[in-house]
Protein backbone atom coordinates (compact mmCIF):
# COMPACT_ATOMS: atom_id res chain seq x y z
CA UNK A 1 0.00 0.00 0.00
CA UNK A 2 1.68 3.02 -1.07
CA UNK A 3 2.11 6.54 -0.16
CA UNK A 4 0.96 8.87 -2.77
CA UNK A 5 0.59 11.86 -0.91
CA UNK A 6 3.83 13.40 -2.73
CA UNK A 7 2.34 12.44 -5.88
CA UNK A 8 -0.45 13.80 -5.57
CA UNK A 9 0.53 17.13 -3.92
CA UNK A 10 3.10 17.44 -6.63
CA UNK A 11 -0.13 16.99 -9.09
CA UNK A 12 -1.95 20.46 -6.95
CA UNK A 13 -3.81 18.35 -5.70
CA UNK A 14 -6.39 19.18 -2.90
CA UNK A 15 -5.31 16.65 -0.39
CA UNK A 16 -7.92 17.60 2.06
CA UNK A 17 -10.69 17.36 -0.05
CA UNK A 18 -8.97 14.51 -1.90
CA UNK A 19 -8.99 12.69 1.26
CA UNK A 20 -12.70 12.82 1.88
CA UNK A 21 -12.96 10.99 -1.53
CA UNK A 22 -10.78 7.88 -0.73
CA UNK A 23 -12.24 7.56 2.27
CA UNK A 24 -15.90 6.22 0.79
CA UNK A 25 -14.15 4.19 -2.12
CA UNK A 26 -13.05 0.97 -0.08
CA UNK A 27 -16.59 0.72 1.85
CA UNK A 28 -18.48 1.57 -1.40
CA UNK A 29 -16.72 -1.01 -3.08
CA UNK A 30 -16.70 -3.76 -0.60
CA UNK A 31 -20.49 -3.35 -0.54
CA UNK A 32 -21.10 -3.36 -4.31
CA UNK A 33 -18.44 -5.39 -5.28
CA UNK A 34 -16.82 -7.37 -3.14
CA UNK A 35 -19.88 -9.17 -1.21
CA UNK A 36 -21.03 -10.30 -4.99
CA UNK A 37 -21.01 -14.30 -4.39
CA UNK A 38 -19.19 -16.61 -6.84
CA UNK A 39 -16.83 -13.93 -8.67
CA UNK A 40 -14.81 -15.15 -11.54
CA UNK A 41 -10.95 -15.44 -9.65
CA UNK A 42 -9.54 -13.21 -13.15
CA UNK A 43 -11.56 -10.05 -11.22
CA UNK A 44 -8.75 -9.85 -8.71
CA UNK A 45 -6.95 -7.79 -11.27
CA UNK A 46 -9.81 -5.39 -11.43
CA UNK A 47 -10.22 -5.25 -7.80
CA UNK A 48 -6.52 -4.15 -7.75
CA UNK A 49 -6.81 -1.97 -10.62
CA UNK A 50 -9.96 -0.20 -8.12
CA UNK A 51 -7.83 -0.75 -5.33
CA UNK A 52 -4.67 1.46 -7.18
CA UNK A 53 -7.24 3.98 -8.98
CA UNK A 54 -5.65 7.05 -8.08
CA UNK A 55 -1.96 5.42 -7.02
CA UNK A 56 -0.22 2.90 -9.11
CA UNK A 57 -1.95 4.18 -12.44
CA UNK A 58 -1.47 7.48 -11.45
CA UNK A 59 2.41 6.90 -10.66
CA UNK A 60 1.97 5.21 -14.34
CA UNK A 61 1.20 8.31 -15.77
CA UNK A 62 3.92 9.89 -13.85
CA UNK A 63 6.77 8.32 -14.81
CA UNK A 64 5.37 8.83 -18.30
CA UNK A 65 5.44 12.53 -18.30
CA UNK A 66 8.84 12.54 -16.32
CA UNK A 67 9.99 10.81 -19.43
CA UNK A 68 8.87 13.91 -21.59
CA UNK A 69 5.56 11.95 -22.29
CA UNK A 70 2.21 13.35 -22.38
CA UNK A 71 -1.25 12.62 -20.97
CA UNK A 72 -4.43 13.60 -22.79
CA UNK A 73 -8.12 13.12 -21.18
CA UNK A 74 -11.22 12.73 -22.80
CA UNK A 75 -14.91 12.31 -22.55
CA UNK A 76 -16.41 10.49 -25.26
CA UNK A 77 -15.99 7.03 -26.97
CA UNK A 78 -15.97 9.26 -30.71
CA UNK A 79 -12.44 10.29 -29.99
CA UNK A 80 -9.80 8.35 -31.59
CA UNK A 81 -7.29 6.85 -28.77
CA UNK A 82 -5.36 5.55 -32.10
CA UNK A 83 -4.32 9.33 -32.86
CA UNK A 84 -3.08 9.50 -28.90
CA UNK A 85 -1.65 6.09 -28.74
CA UNK A 86 0.30 6.84 -32.34
CA UNK A 87 2.09 9.54 -31.05
CA UNK A 88 3.31 8.04 -27.92
CA UNK A 89 0.82 9.61 -25.58
CA UNK A 90 -1.34 8.29 -23.15
CA UNK A 91 -5.09 8.74 -23.16
CA UNK A 92 -7.66 8.97 -19.97
CA UNK A 93 -10.94 8.61 -19.77
CA UNK A 94 -12.43 11.30 -17.48
CA UNK A 95 -15.91 10.99 -17.38
CA UNK A 96 -17.34 11.36 -13.66
CA UNK A 97 -19.18 9.12 -12.05
CA UNK A 98 -19.26 10.07 -7.98
CA UNK A 99 -21.54 12.51 -6.33
CA UNK A 100 -18.85 13.58 -4.73
CA UNK A 101 -17.86 15.77 -7.18
CA UNK A 102 -21.83 17.90 -7.81
CA UNK A 103 -21.44 19.82 -5.34
CA UNK A 104 -18.20 21.44 -7.04
CA UNK A 105 -19.57 21.07 -10.60
CA UNK A 106 -22.66 22.80 -9.45
CA UNK A 107 -20.56 25.83 -8.14
CA UNK A 108 -20.00 26.77 -11.92
CA UNK A 109 -22.84 25.16 -13.66
CA UNK A 110 -26.32 25.66 -13.29
CA UNK A 111 -28.19 22.46 -11.50
CA UNK A 112 -30.19 21.56 -14.18
CA UNK A 113 -27.55 19.84 -16.09
CA UNK A 114 -26.61 16.16 -16.45
CA UNK A 115 -24.47 15.36 -13.22
CA UNK A 116 -21.70 13.71 -15.69
CA UNK A 117 -21.18 16.98 -16.90
CA UNK A 118 -21.84 18.31 -13.30
CA UNK A 119 -19.00 15.18 -12.07
CA UNK A 120 -16.64 16.27 -14.26
CA UNK A 121 -15.82 19.78 -13.87
CA UNK A 122 -16.28 19.89 -10.93
CA UNK A 123 -13.38 16.92 -10.27
CA UNK A 124 -11.39 19.74 -12.09
CA UNK A 125 -12.33 22.68 -10.26
CA UNK A 126 -12.10 20.74 -6.93
CA UNK A 127 -8.41 19.69 -7.44
CA UNK A 128 -9.97 15.80 -6.58
CA UNK A 129 -8.86 13.75 -9.59
CA UNK A 130 -5.33 13.04 -10.09
CA UNK A 131 -6.21 11.76 -13.48
CA UNK A 132 -7.56 15.69 -14.41
CA UNK A 133 -4.26 16.60 -12.48
CA UNK A 134 -2.35 14.27 -15.11
CA UNK A 135 -3.29 15.69 -18.25
CA UNK A 136 -1.58 18.36 -20.73
CA UNK A 137 -4.55 18.59 -22.87
CA UNK A 138 -8.07 17.74 -22.82
CA UNK A 139 -10.27 16.70 -25.94
CA UNK A 140 -13.82 17.30 -25.88
CA UNK A 141 -16.21 16.72 -28.41
CA UNK A 142 -19.74 18.72 -29.60
CA UNK A 143 -21.66 15.67 -28.61
CA UNK A 144 -24.88 17.67 -26.63
CA UNK A 145 -25.17 21.64 -26.03
CA UNK A 146 -24.13 21.11 -22.08
CA UNK A 147 -19.98 19.72 -22.87
CA UNK A 148 -19.58 22.23 -25.53
CA UNK A 149 -20.20 25.26 -23.31
CA UNK A 150 -18.16 23.28 -20.24
CA UNK A 151 -15.62 22.61 -22.45
CA UNK A 152 -14.87 26.60 -22.54
CA UNK A 153 -14.98 26.61 -18.60
CA UNK A 154 -12.18 23.30 -18.81
CA UNK A 155 -9.91 25.62 -21.02
CA UNK A 156 -9.65 27.97 -18.18
CA UNK A 157 -7.24 25.35 -16.07
CA UNK A 158 -5.99 23.21 -19.07
CA UNK A 159 -6.00 23.47 -22.45
CA UNK A 160 -8.95 21.73 -24.32
CA UNK A 161 -9.10 20.72 -28.45
CA UNK A 162 -12.79 20.38 -29.31
CA UNK A 163 -13.61 17.94 -31.89
CA UNK A 164 -16.53 18.91 -34.10
CA UNK A 165 -18.72 15.59 -34.26
CA UNK A 166 -21.52 15.63 -37.20
CA UNK A 167 -25.08 15.46 -35.74
CA UNK A 168 -26.08 13.24 -38.98
CA UNK A 169 -24.23 10.27 -41.12
CA UNK A 170 -24.40 11.60 -45.09
CA UNK A 171 -21.21 10.91 -46.65
CA UNK A 172 -20.03 14.62 -46.27
CA UNK A 173 -20.51 14.30 -42.57
CA UNK A 174 -17.92 11.37 -42.46
CA UNK A 175 -16.07 13.60 -45.05
CA UNK A 176 -16.33 16.23 -41.96
CA UNK A 177 -14.97 13.59 -39.27
CA UNK A 178 -12.33 12.81 -41.32
CA UNK A 179 -11.07 16.28 -41.30
CA UNK A 180 -11.54 16.25 -38.04
CA UNK A 181 -9.55 13.62 -37.37
CA UNK A 182 -6.67 15.22 -39.55
CA UNK A 183 -6.49 18.38 -37.65
CA UNK A 184 -6.74 16.01 -34.29
CA UNK A 185 -3.55 14.48 -35.92
CA UNK A 186 -1.85 17.67 -35.91
CA UNK A 187 -3.01 19.30 -32.67
CA UNK A 188 -1.46 15.87 -31.00
CA UNK A 189 1.68 15.74 -32.91
CA UNK A 190 2.23 19.27 -32.50
CA UNK A 191 1.78 18.88 -28.06
CA UNK A 192 3.82 15.83 -28.15
CA UNK A 193 6.35 16.67 -30.89
CA UNK A 194 6.10 13.32 -32.39
CA UNK A 195 5.22 12.16 -36.14
CA UNK A 196 1.97 10.24 -36.48
CA UNK A 197 3.53 7.68 -39.19
CA UNK A 198 1.22 5.90 -41.04
CA UNK A 199 3.07 2.48 -39.40
CA UNK A 200 2.83 4.24 -36.05
CA UNK A 201 -1.12 4.63 -36.79
CA UNK A 202 -1.94 1.04 -38.13
CA UNK A 203 0.45 -0.59 -35.03
CA UNK A 204 -2.33 1.80 -32.34
CA UNK A 205 -5.42 0.67 -35.06
CA UNK A 206 -4.45 -2.88 -34.21
CA UNK A 207 -4.14 -2.41 -30.31
CA UNK A 208 -7.31 -0.78 -30.66
CA UNK A 209 -8.87 -3.62 -32.18
CA UNK A 210 -7.24 -5.96 -30.44
CA UNK A 211 -8.85 -4.42 -27.06
CA UNK A 212 -12.32 -4.50 -28.86
CA UNK A 213 -12.14 -7.43 -29.53
CA UNK A 214 -11.06 -8.67 -25.84
CA UNK A 215 -14.26 -7.06 -24.77
CA UNK A 216 -16.32 -8.56 -27.30
CA UNK A 217 -14.75 -12.13 -26.57
CA UNK A 218 -15.95 -10.54 -22.74
CA UNK A 219 -19.56 -9.69 -24.16
CA UNK A 220 -20.12 -13.36 -26.22
CA UNK A 221 -19.69 -14.67 -23.19
CA UNK A 222 -22.52 -13.48 -21.38
CA UNK A 223 -24.90 -14.28 -24.08
CA UNK A 224 -24.43 -17.16 -22.41
CA UNK A 225 -27.52 -18.70 -19.75
CA UNK A 226 -26.93 -18.12 -17.21
CA UNK A 227 -24.30 -15.36 -18.26
CA UNK A 228 -20.71 -16.47 -16.35
CA UNK A 229 -20.10 -12.64 -15.12
CA UNK A 230 -22.59 -10.67 -13.65
CA UNK A 231 -23.35 -7.26 -14.88
CA UNK A 232 -21.38 -5.06 -12.12
CA UNK A 233 -18.19 -7.13 -12.61
CA UNK A 234 -18.60 -6.54 -16.68
CA UNK A 235 -19.25 -2.60 -16.30
CA UNK A 236 -16.71 -2.48 -13.70
CA UNK A 237 -14.41 -3.88 -16.59
CA UNK A 238 -15.67 -1.10 -19.34
CA UNK A 239 -15.32 1.18 -16.73
CA UNK A 240 -11.48 0.36 -16.50
CA UNK A 241 -10.92 -0.57 -20.11
CA UNK A 242 -10.87 4.08 -20.62
CA UNK A 243 -8.02 4.67 -18.79
CA UNK A 244 -5.60 0.97 -17.90
CA UNK A 245 -2.64 0.60 -19.72
CA UNK A 246 -4.37 -0.94 -23.24
CA UNK A 247 -2.15 -3.81 -23.80
CA UNK A 248 -2.27 -4.88 -19.96
CA UNK A 249 -5.83 -4.55 -19.89
CA UNK A 250 -6.23 -6.73 -22.78
CA UNK A 251 -3.83 -9.46 -21.28
CA UNK A 252 -5.76 -9.68 -18.59
CA UNK A 253 -9.60 -9.39 -19.90
CA UNK A 254 -8.60 -12.47 -21.61
CA UNK A 255 -7.35 -14.50 -19.35
CA UNK A 256 -10.37 -13.48 -17.38
CA UNK A 257 -12.52 -15.09 -20.28
CA UNK A 258 -10.22 -17.82 -20.57
CA UNK A 259 -11.13 -18.54 -16.99
CA UNK A 260 -15.27 -17.88 -17.97
CA UNK A 261 -14.88 -20.02 -20.87
CA UNK A 262 -14.71 -23.04 -18.22
CA UNK A 263 -17.14 -21.98 -16.37
CA UNK A 264 -19.72 -22.60 -19.09
CA UNK A 265 -19.03 -25.97 -18.32
CA UNK A 266 -20.67 -25.88 -15.11
CA UNK A 267 -23.18 -23.39 -14.87
CA UNK A 268 -26.96 -24.03 -14.55
CA UNK A 269 -29.69 -21.92 -15.67
CA UNK A 270 -30.34 -19.89 -12.40
CA UNK A 271 -33.61 -18.25 -13.12
CA UNK A 272 -33.10 -14.70 -13.15
CA UNK A 273 -34.63 -12.11 -15.52
CA UNK A 274 -32.04 -11.20 -18.23
CA UNK A 275 -31.84 -7.50 -18.55
CA UNK A 276 -30.80 -5.22 -21.11
CA UNK A 277 -29.62 -1.66 -20.06
CA UNK A 278 -29.82 1.39 -23.09
CA UNK A 279 -29.24 4.70 -22.43
CA UNK A 280 -26.77 7.11 -20.95
CA UNK A 281 -23.33 6.06 -19.80
CA UNK A 282 -22.20 4.45 -16.40
CA UNK A 283 -18.83 6.38 -15.50
CA UNK A 284 -16.70 4.92 -12.89
CA UNK A 285 -17.95 4.64 -10.10
CA UNK A 286 -21.38 5.05 -11.27
CA UNK A 287 -23.06 1.46 -9.96
CA UNK A 288 -25.96 2.82 -8.98
CA UNK A 289 -28.64 1.00 -11.73
CA UNK A 290 -26.79 -2.42 -11.76
CA UNK A 291 -26.19 -2.61 -8.32
CA UNK A 292 -30.22 -2.38 -7.63
CA UNK A 293 -31.33 -4.33 -10.59
CA UNK A 294 -28.57 -7.45 -9.50
CA UNK A 295 -30.09 -7.15 -5.78
CA UNK A 296 -33.04 -8.10 -7.38
CA UNK A 297 -33.94 -11.67 -9.32
CA UNK A 298 -31.94 -10.19 -12.72
CA UNK A 299 -28.44 -10.69 -14.26
CA UNK A 300 -27.89 -7.30 -16.73
CA UNK A 301 -26.49 -9.61 -19.60
CA UNK A 302 -25.67 -6.52 -21.94
CA UNK A 303 -25.37 -2.69 -22.07
CA UNK A 304 -26.16 -0.59 -25.33
CA UNK A 305 -24.04 2.48 -24.11
CA UNK A 306 -20.65 4.22 -24.34
CA UNK A 307 -19.42 2.12 -21.42
CA UNK A 308 -20.70 -0.99 -23.28
CA UNK A 309 -21.48 -1.99 -27.07
CA UNK A 310 -20.96 1.53 -28.47
CA UNK A 311 -16.88 1.02 -26.85
CA UNK A 312 -15.92 -2.14 -29.01
CA UNK A 313 -18.62 -2.91 -32.01
CA UNK A 314 -17.10 -2.59 -35.02
CA UNK A 315 -13.15 -2.66 -35.72
CA UNK A 316 -11.19 -0.28 -37.98
CA UNK A 317 -10.53 -1.83 -40.98
CA UNK A 318 -6.77 -2.36 -40.98
CA UNK A 319 -6.00 -3.09 -44.35
CA UNK A 320 -4.61 0.53 -45.90
CA UNK A 321 -2.54 1.82 -48.50
CA UNK A 322 -1.53 4.91 -46.86
CA UNK A 323 -2.21 7.51 -44.21
CA UNK A 324 -5.35 8.72 -46.21
CA UNK A 325 -6.72 5.17 -46.20
CA UNK A 326 -6.08 4.12 -43.05
CA UNK A 327 -7.77 8.00 -41.22
CA UNK A 328 -10.37 7.09 -43.60
CA UNK A 329 -11.15 3.99 -42.07
CA UNK A 330 -11.00 5.39 -38.74
CA UNK A 331 -13.61 8.07 -39.58
CA UNK A 332 -15.89 5.52 -40.91
CA UNK A 333 -15.71 3.39 -37.75
CA UNK A 334 -16.53 5.88 -35.63
CA UNK A 335 -19.05 7.15 -37.45
CA UNK A 336 -20.95 3.91 -36.94
CA UNK A 337 -20.95 4.61 -32.98
CA UNK A 338 -25.25 5.12 -32.71
CA UNK A 339 -25.37 7.95 -29.59
CA UNK A 340 -28.72 10.34 -29.78
CA UNK A 341 -26.73 13.18 -30.65
CA UNK A 342 -27.50 11.90 -33.99
CA UNK A 343 -30.72 12.68 -36.00
CA UNK A 344 -32.41 10.47 -37.57
CA UNK A 345 -30.80 7.68 -35.19
CA UNK A 346 -32.54 4.73 -36.32
CA UNK A 347 -29.07 2.93 -36.10
CA UNK A 348 -29.48 2.62 -31.84
CA UNK A 349 -32.70 1.04 -32.25
CA UNK A 350 -31.67 -1.80 -34.45
CA UNK A 351 -28.89 -2.57 -32.39
CA UNK A 352 -31.40 -2.87 -29.33
CA UNK A 353 -33.62 -4.74 -30.88
CA UNK A 354 -30.44 -6.97 -32.40
CA UNK A 355 -28.81 -7.56 -28.72
CA UNK A 356 -32.24 -8.34 -26.95
CA UNK A 357 -32.09 -11.32 -29.39
CA UNK A 358 -28.61 -12.11 -29.48
CA UNK A 359 -28.20 -11.89 -25.22
CA UNK A 360 -31.79 -13.56 -25.04
CA UNK A 361 -32.65 -10.25 -22.68
CA UNK A 362 -36.06 -10.65 -21.16
CA UNK A 363 -36.71 -6.83 -20.93
CA UNK A 364 -34.90 -3.44 -21.46
CA UNK A 365 -34.43 -1.22 -19.01
CA UNK A 366 -33.62 2.47 -20.64
CA UNK A 367 -31.31 4.18 -18.25
CA UNK A 368 -31.52 8.56 -18.72
CA UNK A 369 -29.06 10.51 -16.45
CA UNK A 370 -30.81 13.08 -15.52
CA UNK A 371 -31.21 16.20 -18.32
CA UNK A 372 -29.88 14.46 -20.87
CA UNK A 373 -31.95 15.45 -23.71
CA UNK A 374 -31.34 13.70 -26.66
CA UNK A 375 -31.12 10.61 -24.78
CA UNK A 376 -35.01 11.03 -23.12
CA UNK A 377 -36.47 12.45 -26.14
CA UNK A 378 -34.97 9.48 -28.30
CA UNK A 379 -36.82 7.31 -25.34
CA UNK A 380 -40.31 7.60 -27.77
CA UNK A 381 -38.75 6.13 -30.85
CA UNK A 382 -36.96 3.34 -28.84
CA UNK A 383 -40.22 2.75 -26.61
CA UNK A 384 -42.21 2.38 -30.20
CA UNK A 385 -40.43 -0.01 -31.87
CA UNK A 386 -39.56 -2.29 -28.69
CA UNK A 387 -43.41 -1.88 -28.18
CA UNK A 388 -43.81 -3.45 -31.83
CA UNK A 389 -41.63 -5.99 -30.81
CA UNK A 390 -43.00 -7.09 -27.94
CA UNK A 391 -40.18 -6.98 -26.09
CA UNK A 392 -41.32 -5.08 -21.99
CA UNK A 393 -38.94 -1.82 -21.77
CA UNK A 394 -39.31 0.79 -18.89
CA UNK A 395 -37.62 3.93 -18.50
CA UNK A 396 -35.83 5.09 -15.67
CA UNK A 397 -34.45 8.88 -14.99
CA UNK A 398 -32.32 9.47 -12.51
CA UNK A 399 -28.84 10.48 -11.24
CA UNK A 400 -25.49 10.05 -9.02
CA UNK A 401 -27.47 10.23 -5.51
CA UNK A 402 -29.20 7.39 -3.35
CA UNK A 403 -32.19 9.15 -2.48
CA UNK A 404 -34.38 7.36 -5.16
CA UNK A 405 -32.34 4.31 -4.97
CA UNK A 406 -35.41 2.70 -2.76
CA UNK A 407 -38.29 4.22 -5.35
CA UNK A 408 -36.29 2.76 -8.24
CA UNK A 409 -35.68 -0.71 -6.49
CA UNK A 410 -39.30 -1.22 -6.36
CA UNK A 411 -40.12 0.20 -9.68
CA UNK A 412 -37.57 -2.62 -11.40
CA UNK A 413 -38.96 -5.48 -8.80
CA UNK A 414 -42.28 -4.68 -10.12
CA UNK A 415 -41.10 -4.38 -14.16
CA UNK A 416 -38.95 -8.12 -13.19
CA UNK A 417 -42.01 -8.99 -12.14
CA UNK A 418 -44.24 -9.04 -15.05
CA UNK A 419 -42.24 -9.73 -17.61
CA UNK B 1 -18.78 -12.02 10.01
CA UNK B 2 -14.64 -11.43 10.60
CA UNK B 3 -12.30 -10.11 7.85
CA UNK B 4 -9.36 -10.66 7.70
CA UNK B 5 -6.42 -8.46 5.28
CA UNK B 6 -2.55 -8.55 4.83
CA UNK B 7 -1.25 -4.86 4.21
CA UNK B 8 1.66 -4.20 2.35
CA UNK B 9 4.22 -1.21 2.07
CA UNK B 10 3.93 -1.17 -1.71
CA UNK B 11 1.03 -3.00 -4.63
CA UNK B 12 4.33 -4.34 -5.81
CA UNK B 13 4.76 -6.63 -2.30
CA UNK B 14 0.96 -7.61 -2.59
CA UNK B 15 1.32 -8.64 -5.95
CA UNK B 16 4.25 -10.82 -5.54
CA UNK B 17 2.18 -12.55 -2.57
CA UNK B 18 -0.82 -12.85 -4.59
CA UNK B 19 1.44 -14.93 -7.58
CA UNK B 20 2.16 -17.05 -4.73
CA UNK B 21 -0.89 -17.69 -2.75
CA UNK B 22 -2.23 -18.71 -6.89
CA UNK B 23 0.49 -20.63 -6.44
CA UNK B 24 -0.21 -22.82 -3.89
CA UNK B 25 -3.92 -22.55 -4.73
CA UNK B 26 -4.56 -20.36 -1.49
CA UNK B 27 -8.21 -18.43 -1.86
CA UNK B 28 -7.73 -14.56 -1.50
CA UNK B 29 -9.69 -11.49 -2.66
CA UNK B 30 -7.83 -8.12 -3.49
CA UNK B 31 -9.68 -5.40 -1.64
CA UNK B 32 -9.29 -1.64 -1.60
CA UNK B 33 -7.26 -1.38 1.89
CA UNK B 34 -10.13 -0.42 4.82
CA UNK B 35 -10.33 3.04 6.64
CA UNK B 36 -10.42 1.62 9.43
CA UNK B 37 -6.49 0.01 8.71
CA UNK B 38 -5.04 2.81 7.04
CA UNK B 39 -5.54 6.57 5.51
CA UNK B 40 -3.50 5.15 2.70
CA UNK B 41 -5.14 4.45 -0.33
CA UNK B 42 -4.05 1.11 -1.84
CA UNK B 43 -4.62 -2.66 -2.51
CA UNK B 44 -4.92 -5.03 0.22
CA UNK B 45 -5.19 -8.98 0.41
CA UNK B 46 -8.44 -10.21 1.73
CA UNK B 47 -7.49 -14.35 3.27
CA UNK B 48 -9.65 -16.99 5.47
CA UNK B 49 -8.55 -17.15 9.09
CA UNK B 50 -7.44 -20.88 8.40
CA UNK B 51 -5.14 -19.99 6.10
CA UNK B 52 -2.96 -17.52 7.86
CA UNK B 53 -0.62 -20.18 9.38
CA UNK B 54 0.07 -21.51 5.95
CA UNK B 55 0.44 -17.38 4.10
CA UNK B 56 2.41 -16.37 7.15
CA UNK B 57 5.08 -19.00 6.23
CA UNK B 58 5.28 -18.19 2.63
CA UNK B 59 5.73 -14.55 3.51
CA UNK B 60 8.89 -14.90 5.50
CA UNK B 61 9.79 -17.84 3.62
CA UNK B 62 9.47 -15.24 0.36
CA UNK B 63 10.89 -12.09 2.13
CA UNK B 64 7.41 -10.43 1.16
CA UNK B 65 7.19 -7.12 3.30
CA UNK B 66 3.64 -6.91 4.62
CA UNK B 67 2.68 -4.10 7.11
CA UNK B 68 0.72 -7.06 8.83
CA UNK B 69 -2.21 -9.31 9.27
CA UNK B 70 -4.78 -7.38 10.42
CA UNK B 71 -8.83 -8.87 11.55
CA UNK B 72 -11.74 -6.27 11.34
CA UNK B 73 -14.97 -7.86 13.26
CA UNK B 74 -17.71 -7.32 11.49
Amino acid sequence: MGDYRKLWSNLNMNLEKHDVLCAVLPEIYSKVYLSQNDRPEGMNYFNFVVSEVHGLRIEELDNHKKQGGKVIGTFCVYVPDEVILAAGAIGVGLCGGSQFWIEDGEKVLPRNLCPLIKAFVGAKVSATCPYFQSCDMLVGETTCDGKKKAWEILNDYTPVHVMELPQMKREKNIEDWKMEIKEFISRIEELTGNKITFEKLKETVILCNDKRKALKRLYELRKNIPSPISGLDSLLISQIAFYDDPQRFIQKVNELCDELDERLKSLQPNGKKRILITGTPMAIPNWKMHSIIESLNAEIVVEETCTGTRYFENFVEENANDMDELIENIARRYMKVNCACFTPNAGRIEDIIKYVKEYKADGVIYYNLSFCQTYSVEYKKVEEALNKENIPVMFIETDYSEEDSGQIKTRVEAFIEMI
Amino acid sequence: MDKNYILFKSYNQGLALESLLKKSKIKYTISPTPRQLSVCCGMSIMYYKEDEDNIKKIVKENNIKVLGFYTLNG
